[in-house]
């Protein structure tokens, strides 16, 4: 006898919109879905490809009323290299949002600052997005931006809007080729270019964890409040709903407990 | 709410067949010297007479290998659901205390439809233990070697006749099923019954604490050094974890076909290197936090943060199995023992 029941291992159909490659192995996929999905910067989906599996990827924009989601996803192993075969018109599977979001509220009133590297740029876009939105209840915007090589910087599109609307956009590179003339070197050699009061600032922060962790030590050397530093970690997941174990990391399970978190969580549970 | 009975053991085959013919009866057999839980095809098969160490009846809740779901024509989703009706019989009081934890960490938060479903179609029939093993723990724990309560319906061995307890209505409506078969309990019965509570207290080997191996390991008191030592030992089998009736991990992988495509999850274990590979070959877990810490971790202090009960109900079957002597109890004793060093 089959019944039906709520089931949280079974994802729902989106249809892709549009497939748009911001470097040579990330690529933007815009899906729309059948029913509305509300869903906040920092959540992620456990997204499926029938026969490859299913991964987890954070939302790249903010929740609209159009049931578009985008997610921005970085070819790395067998089931993001089957996503990235598929084709506008083509369907991916998803079930989510999962996890905590980025407490947005804390921004109110203050500066943000928001530090990414590589695809990590990717579940903080909506944090931007948002701030524009907001634009009046904050003080001040700064994203610090690195990627490996000029080739590898994704969204330049957003990444020049944000500047004319207003953000301070300070990127930078490991590996300059020809005709770069900007920056040179780790986001956080960066930091006299963020100009803003880190002690009464908030700061986002998502990309390699070696980064993650050189980018925490220096903010809060500045004085930015514990509570104040957050980041976005990661693990092997293969639920998302807090059930198989892998993203368990002897405190805490990234997925239902993160994956957002405050440097003052991290600390207290040993998290990096 | 728990109600009493009295079961002339007489009566215990003809009681069982009528269960079987209600919905499948699982109990232990002997097949081959081994003892496992199957599917009853014949009452007289039904091995009565067991050491307390028995094979863990998760499997039934939450098998080894099930089928989540099926997709044809990469569009059609089919959930499939076994909806079927059980007994499981002769289940040991430690397996019915992880089954309350079980049940939290299943259920809570995200329901998982599969273990629900399962576990309201399976009634549990579990026996008091007159004979603990030398491995076994519980008593410290207070998940055995009897319940107080917890259970569906619990038998104790009074020698001639069993003490039958049905722990909640169903249970209750159960017995009365066929209560032609049950007596009324006398005080002599209740006298027996706390008798052999008394005397199976009496045999424990082993007493251990978790509680102040938890308090030790929160009081940083135990360093990755020694982590690191336990975690030299082991060998990767997997035996604990299969065997624990408190480990849930699981993994899940698509399995192609030409009609379909059927996603599976299956047990895996914390314990393999592999199990938190990220892409590109990072192994967070040899680096930061080490394979055994994690496990101990997860069940003496995630567990009663979080599910309000030790991830270890001191069934022993940990001890039994690991070749590297890295199990519960013997961490436990070793831990307690650095601790009256200190
Ligand atoms: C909360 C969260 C948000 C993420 N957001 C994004 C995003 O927006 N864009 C993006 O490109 N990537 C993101 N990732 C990383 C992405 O999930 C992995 O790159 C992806 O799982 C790799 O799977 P694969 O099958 O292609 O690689 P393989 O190496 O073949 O991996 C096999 C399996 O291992 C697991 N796994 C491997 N690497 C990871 C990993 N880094 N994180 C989690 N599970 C892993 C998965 O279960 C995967 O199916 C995110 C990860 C997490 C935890
Ligand atoms: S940890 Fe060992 S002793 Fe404790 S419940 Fe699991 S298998 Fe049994
Ligand atoms: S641990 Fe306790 S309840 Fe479990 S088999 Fe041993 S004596 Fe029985
Ligand atoms: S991804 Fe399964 S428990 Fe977190």
């Amino acid at each position: 006898m089959t019944k039906t029941y709520r089931n949280i291992y079974i994802p729902e159909r989106t249809e892709i919109k549009e497939k748009l490659y911001l470097t040579g192995d990330v690529c933007l996929f815009r899906v729309e879905s059948e029913r509305p999905f509300e869903y906040n910067p920092g959540q992620f989906f456990m997204v499926s490809l029938w026969g490859a599996g299913e991964v987890p990827i954070s939302v790249a924009s903010l929740s609209n009323k159009r049931r578009e989601i985008e997610f921005c996803i970085r070819r790395a192993g067998k089931v993001t290299s089957a996503i990235h075969e598929l084709q506008e018109g083509n369907f991916l599977w998803i079930r989510g949002p999962y996890g905590k979001a980025f407490p947005l509220e804390y921004a109110i009133g203050r500066d943000v600052l928001i530090v990414g590297g590589g695809i990590g740029l990717a579940p903080l876009r909506p944090v931007l997005q948002w701030g524009l939105q907001n634009k009046n209840s904050i003080k001040k915007i700064s994203l610090l931006y690195g990627a490996r090589t000029p080739e590898d910087i994704i969204f330049k599109e957003d990444l020049q809007e944000w500047a004319e609307k207003g953000i301070n956009v300070v990127l930078t590179v490991d590996r300059p080729g020809d005709g770069w003339d900007g920056n040179i070197g780790l986001v956080t050699t960066l930091w006299h270019k963020a100009e803003i009061d880190f002690k009464d600032a908030v700061s986002f922060i998502c990309g390699p964890e070696v980064m993650i962790k050189a980018a925490i030590k220096d903010l809060f050397f500045f004085g930015m409040p514990e509570e104040r530093i957050i980041t976005t970690l990661e693990a092997h997941m293969k639920c998302g709903v807090g059930k198989c174990g892998h993203c368990y990391n002897g405190e805490k399970y990234i997925c239902t407990d993160g994956p957002v978190f405050t440097y003052k969580e991290i600390k207290e549970f040993n998290l990096l | 709410m728990t109600k009493e009975w009295i079961l002339p053991k007489g009566h215990l085959s003809y009681w069982l067949r009528q269960l079987r013919n209600t919905a499948s009866l699982i109990a232990p057999l002997r097949v081959d010297g081994d003892i496992v839980f199957k599917s009853l095809e014949n009452i007289h098969e039904v091995s009565l007479d067991n050491p307390a160490l028995l094979p863990s009846p998760k499997e039934f809740l939450f098998p080894q290998q099930e089928s989540l779901f099926w997709v044809e024509d990469g569009t059609k989703v089919r959930q499939l659901y076994n909806n079927e009706k059980r007994f499981v019989f002769g289940v040991r009081s430690c397996d019915i205390s992880a089954l309350r934890l079980l049940d939290r960490f299943y259920l809570e938060g995200y329901e998982d439809p599969y273990y629900s479903l399962r576990r309201k179609n399976t009634v549990f029939i579990s026996i008091v233990c007159n004979n603990p093993d030398p491995t076994c723990f519980c008593i410290g724990l207070g998940t055995g070697p009897y319940l107080e309560k917890g259970f569906d319906i619990q038998l104790t061995d009074l020698g001639d006749r069993y003490f039958v307890q049905a722990g909640n209505t169903k249970a209750i409506r159960i017995i009365r099923q066929w209560k032609f078969l049950f007596n009324k309990p006398k005080r002599v019965d209740y006298e027996d019954q706390y008798e052999v509570f008394l005397s199976s207290k009496a045999r424990f080997q082993k007493r251990i604490s978790l509680e102040n191996v938890r308090e030790y390991i929160l009081a940083g008191k135990v360093k990755d050094s020694f982590w690191g030592s336990v975690t030299e030992r082991c060998f990767e089998c997997g035996g604990c974890v299969y065997e624990c009736p408190l480990c849930t991990c699981f993994t899940v992988t698509d399995r192609v076909y030409s009609f379909g495509i059927d996603r599976v999850r299956l047990w895996d274990t914390c314990l393999f290197k592999g199990f938190t590979r990220m892409a590109g070959g990072i192994l967070p877990n040899e680096k930061k936090i080490l394979r055994t810490k994690r496990w101990y971790y997860h069940k003496l202090i995630h567990y009663p943060d979080v599910l309000g009960g030790f991830g270890c109900v001191g069934c022993g079957r940990c001890t039994v199995t690991c070749p590297g002597k890295i199990d519960m109890a013997t961490i436990a004793i070793k831990l307690r023992d650095l601790q009256d060093n200190d």
